[in-house]
């Protein structure tokens, strides 16, 4: 499985406020803990950045890639900051993941090109102007225009990873399941199967804070046994990693020893 | 309908392990793919094959092989010599055999003695193995390891009920390690896993599955090994990345094939030499990079085998 | 391989008028796709629908057969890369290369009809022959057709020729030959002769793109029943080639390459063509083309080709009965262990090598190990006491000493009560490598 680090995000108020002031201290250890963890992608989040963004961006991009050698999740509604991140991106470890397009045709059009520019994976959130589709079939529906589009700007099909994007169980308990089939028919659209990732966190909104653990982990082993190829999650969840390490190995997707949870 | 060519694309590689040393060293493992699929990705290094000698003339040999060596198999030196000079070999595999307490219980002073004296004899890469008895392959190694020090040998076999001593043994005497479990992919992996939780360096270690001859059991090795190779290749499991050994000239010329005078069977020099050499084919082509072999003929076939595979 | 519910979806007639009982095309076509439903269930499905998803049920590589009768040879309908994925279905026939000019044809004949050998219950043998047109005498080339049919053995004709292809399926007439090869140059002939005769074809051409589009002629001229040869001759071309093909066959339904794959071992050397044919067993070859048949490389190539292709969920078991190792007397020791093939191989092995003669009783367990064998029930003291006295094991010793496997050395003094009548148990060791040295230190004692 696939971890995307998202605790660089500007969300939470530490990294909010160093992003204000640029403080580097904060995103580097952020960085450095979730791929000590096991992340291999680090997630970073600006928001919107409507002044400064691309300086931002690019800000961000060199801080992490300073301490750590993995690839970055560049995350922003923005697209000239995007673009400022994927310039700023070094590729040594990976090539960047640009953090989204969608089936919105605004967004489709200015996320999927730079995509096929820089020879970035992209997410797209299977939603349109019209919404997130109840039935996972119509979620399929915007999937087959989005690699319509990824196909016009050269995006190969594998660089696609699909997010039904996932509803809190607190307040549409009935759209669960649905996102869990819709990850399983994703796969189905092309041979090989296209990639899948999800954000972990939105399962639980809402919910009790003491509870929140719980419902994140069950909800990823679901994911995982319809083949989830990636979330965007909290690495230094030691229980996470631990469920999401049974679980290969309950899905033979890693081989079995007794030390397994060592490695 | 256009062909295109299937190729996989595998997230894991093989560690290269280097044994020996100077310009007589043998460098094996690097794939990248499948064995031989150089369509699909790279085997930079040619699978290697050692001669194996013992430290006590063989009595239970089959006629076929034990008379290539009789003049010379009474002394390990100059069996080790022959092997290197006379046959080319490229590297040489000395059993302890005289150590097991049922073939002479020779002494861990007496086994370090014979890696001693054949170390200076050959220039070429070592591989000083045990007799497979649990309890004293542990001194019987770590004597052998002190008289091997630096010396780029391997030291084998480390298992799963007594490895601490030997692992202990290569690592403080700069060796590489052969680990050995009993065809079962896991308990591969969690030997590997035991052996690197010790500090060993994961790419110092030839892991061993335990290889069994044609007729006796080679389909379950030859699955073992595509099973842990792949785990190596497709999960990119470190623990599984090793390169591994098929030592199966020891149970290659146990087989009553290799011995009988049967006439419905054909020739039994010539079916003992297939014997051999068919195991090794298939050993290889499930991905073993390292052989321990006895007979010179059947090494020439399975060299000229490698030569087509590797064009 | 199955096609995709997106693949499968174009083919719909994308009305949604929901009379298969799903509300979309789409959805119908992911229910296709993971076979929860069927193409009978749309009433508007297409003959173009119809043709394509019948095709995406056939199996991913032809069945063709050569020969008739108990020799009949079963090549192709294979599904996996690994045998550990499933298990490999039809054993890699063997064939001898006979020149229809050679002098001893009836010799070669006779060696391959003679060449059966017995291994836990199976009869291996050499499987085909093929007739090579060296003379360019199409009558010659019938007459040695004409002999192998004789003897029963499926036959394969090697001939650039149509007319000498057209002799030979004559007298290979009702018995299913095999012509090699139709190419580029003699396509069309041979089809038809292939067609008239009842013969599969096998085809050839140099490499696999070359090979894909003879196939599609070939298959479009009307044959079905084709036999791939890709030119492939050294052992990185035949398993470059027959990776891909098995690849693209089994993995992504690539039709024009789903059809058993015929190679060639000929070498200048026997050890070296043994070692080739091994390849090609390991490496998806239906069949293997040798010019040597010695029984010493028989035994070898019929012993790895059992091993390789045994199912691995079920255990090879050999009969259940007393066996003799060496030449026992009646004060020979009496073993006893499970049925499992391998249990018995090497246990057997090491009692040889201990060259102590010894009586080694089998009894059947269903094929497992002596633990597995325990833990199930299946080697119990009471099972095994009525074994022995069922199978007259006093009247083949004189003594009354049972030796049992250490690794069930709880069950010996439960055992002794059972069986009775004087009978004594002794406890072997765990290993059966440890068996020479146990056996040397009873007889001496």
């Amino acid at each position: 499985m696939i971890i995307v680090g998202e605790r660089i995000s500007v969300i939470a108020k530490r990294v909010r406020e160093a992003l204000i002031k640029r403080d580097p201290e904060p995103l580097k250890e952020l960085a450095i803990q979730q791929v000590q963890a096991g992340a291999h992608y680090v997630d970073l989040s600006i928001g919107p950045a409507e002044d400064d963004g691309e300086e931002l961006m690019d800000w961000g991009v060199k801080v992490i890639q300073s301490v750590v050698q993995a690839p970055i999740c560049l995350d922003t509604t923005n697209p000239k900051a995007m673009r400022a991140g994927l310039k700023a991106h070094n590729n040594t470890w990976g090539m960047p993941l640009i953090n989204s397009a969608s089936g919105e045709q605004e967004r489709l059009n200015t996320m999927m090109p730079l995509a096929g520019e820089f020879g970035a994976e992209i997410i797209a959130l299977t939603l349109n102007e019209r919404g997130i589709p109840a039935m996972a079939e119509d979620r399929c529906v915007i999937a087959a225009e989005i690699m319509g589009k990824a196909l016009e700007c050269g995006v190969p099909m594998e660089n696609i990873w699909f997010d039904p994007l996932i509803l809190p169980v607190a307040y549409q308990q009935d759209k669960c399941k649905e996102s869990i089939r819709a990850i399983k028919m994703f796969q189905e659209l092309n041979d090989p199967p296209m990639k899948t990732i999800v954000g972990l966190t939105n399962i639980c909104q809402g919910a009790p804070k003491e509870l929140k653990p719980l419902i994140i982990r069950t909800f990823l082993t679901l994911l995982m046994y319809e083949g989830l190829y990636a979330a965007i999650a909290d690495p230094n969840d030691k229980e996470l990693m631990a469920v999401i390490k049974t679980t290969d190995v309950l899905m033979e997707k890693k081989l079995y020893a007794h030390s397994y949870l060592e490695m | 309908m256009a062909f295109v060519v299937p190729k996989e694309t595998y997230s894991g590689k093989i560690y290269e392990v280097t044994i020996g040393k100077g310009d007589k060293a043998v460098t094996v493992g690097g794939e990248n793919t499948l064995p031989f699929l150089t369509f699909e990705g790279e085997v930079p290094n040619r699978p290697a094959i050692a001669y194996e000698i013992q430290d006590i003339a063989p009595d239970d040999w089959p006629a076929t092989v034990a008379n290539v060596y009789k003049e010379v198999s009474s002394n390990p030196v100059t069996w080790a010599k022959f092997c290197q000079d006379t046959l080319g070999a490229k590297a040489i595999a000395l059993r302890l055999i005289g150590t097991h307490p049922d073939r002479g219980d020779a002494s861990p002073e007496a086994a370090a003695k014979v890696v001693a004296d054949v170390l200076a004899a050959i220039s070429v890469p070592l591989i000083i193995l045990g007799s497979n008895h649990i309890e004293k392959d542990g001194p019987v190694l770590k004597a052998a390891a002190e008289a091997a020090k630096d010396s780029g040998a391997v030291l084998g076999k480390a298992q799963q009920e007594n490895y601490k001593t030997i692992v202990a043994a290569a690592a403080a005497n700069n060796l590489r390690l052969v680990c050995m479990s009993q065809l079962d992919v896991n308990l591969a992996k969690q030997l590997n896993i035991l052996t690197t939780q010790m500090g060993f360096d994961k790419e110092k270690i030839l892991m061993d599955p335990m290889s069994s001859a044609l007729g006796y059991g080679i389909e379950y090795t030859y699955s073992v090994m595509e099973r842990i190779r792949l785990a190596a290749l497709q999960t990119n499991d470190p623990m599984m990345q090793t390169p591994m050994i098929a030592d199966i000239g020891a149970n290659v010329w146990k087989a009553k094939e290799t011995a009988a005078d049967i006439a419905e069977w054909g020739d039994v020099a010539q079916r003992g030499i297939t014997w051999e050499a068919t195991t090794g084919v298939s050993m290889l082509l499930a991905g073993a990079e390292l052989l321990v072999m006895r007979h010179p003929e059947a090494v020439a076939v399975v060299e000229r085998t490698i030569d087509e595979l590797m064009q | 391989m199955a096609l995709s519910g997106v693949e499968i979806f174009k083919l719909l007639p994308k009305t949604n008028c929901k009379e298969c009982g799903v509300p979309t095309c789409l959805a119908f076509a992911m229910k296709l796709a993971a076979k929860q439903a069927s193409l009978d269930q749309c009433p508007y499905a297409s003959d173009e629908a119809k043709k394509v998803l019948g095709a995406a049920a056939e199996p991913p590589i032809r069945v063709v057969t050569i020969g008739t009768g108990d020799n009949a040879v079963k090549m192709g309908d294979e599904v996996v890369l690994f045998r550990h994925d499933k298990k490999f279905f039809n054993p890699t026939a063997i064939a001898l290369a006979v020149n229809d000019d050679d002098a001893n044809i009836d010799a070669k004949v006779a060696a391959v009809k003679n060449s059966v050998i017995e291994r836990v219950g199976q009869f291996l043998r050499v499987n085909a022959i093929t007739v090579i047109d060296k003379s360019g005498d199409a009558a010659k080339f019938a007459a040695v057709v004409a002999k192998v049919v004789a003897a029963d053995i499926p036959v394969i004709l090697h001939t650039k020729n149509a007319a000498v292809a057209e002799a030979g399926v004559k007298s290979a007439a009702g018995k299913k030959p095999m012509i090699y090869a139709a190419d580029e140059s003699n396509a069309e002939a041979m089809a038809g002769v292939a067609k008239a005769g009842g013969a599969s074809l096998a085809i050839t051409a140099k490499g696999l793109d070359a090979l894909t589009a003879l196939s599609e002629k070939v298959k479009g001229l009307g044959v079905d029943d084709i036999v791939l040869d890709s030119g492939a001759r050294t052992a990185k071309e035949m398993i470059h080639d027959y990776t891909m093909i098995r690849r693209a066959a089994a993995k992504k339904n690539f039709k024009p390459l789903g059809y058993p794959v015929i190679g060639f071992a000929c070498r200048d050397n026997a050890q070296a063509e043994t070692a080739i044919t091994a390849v090609g067993i390991m490496k998806y070859a239906s069949l293997v083309v040798v010019n040597s048949i010695e029984k010493w490389q028989n035994i070898a190539l019929f012993t790895l080709r059992q091993n390789i292709f045994t199912d691995p969920q079920v255990p090879m078991q050999v009969e259940e009965k007393i066996y003799k190792i060496g030449e026992p007397d009646a004060n020979s020791p009496l073993m006893i262990t499970t049925n499992f093939s391998l249990t018995y191989f090497i246990v057997a092995g090491e009692v040889e090598n201990s060259k102590v003669p010894c009586w080694l009783a089998i009894m059947n367990n269903e094929g497992l190990s002596v633990l597995t064998a325990w833990a199930a029930g299946k080697f119990t003291a009471g099972n095994i006491a009525k074994f022995i006295n069922e199978i007259g094991a006093d009247k083949v010793v004189g003594h009354k000493e049972l030796i049992i496997p250490g690794y069930v050395s709880v069950l010996s003094g439960s055992l002794e009560d059972k069986l009775g009548g004087g009978w004594k148990v002794v406890v072997g060791p765990r290993e059966a490598n440890q068996l020479p040295a146990f056996l040397k230190q009873k007889v001496a004692a």
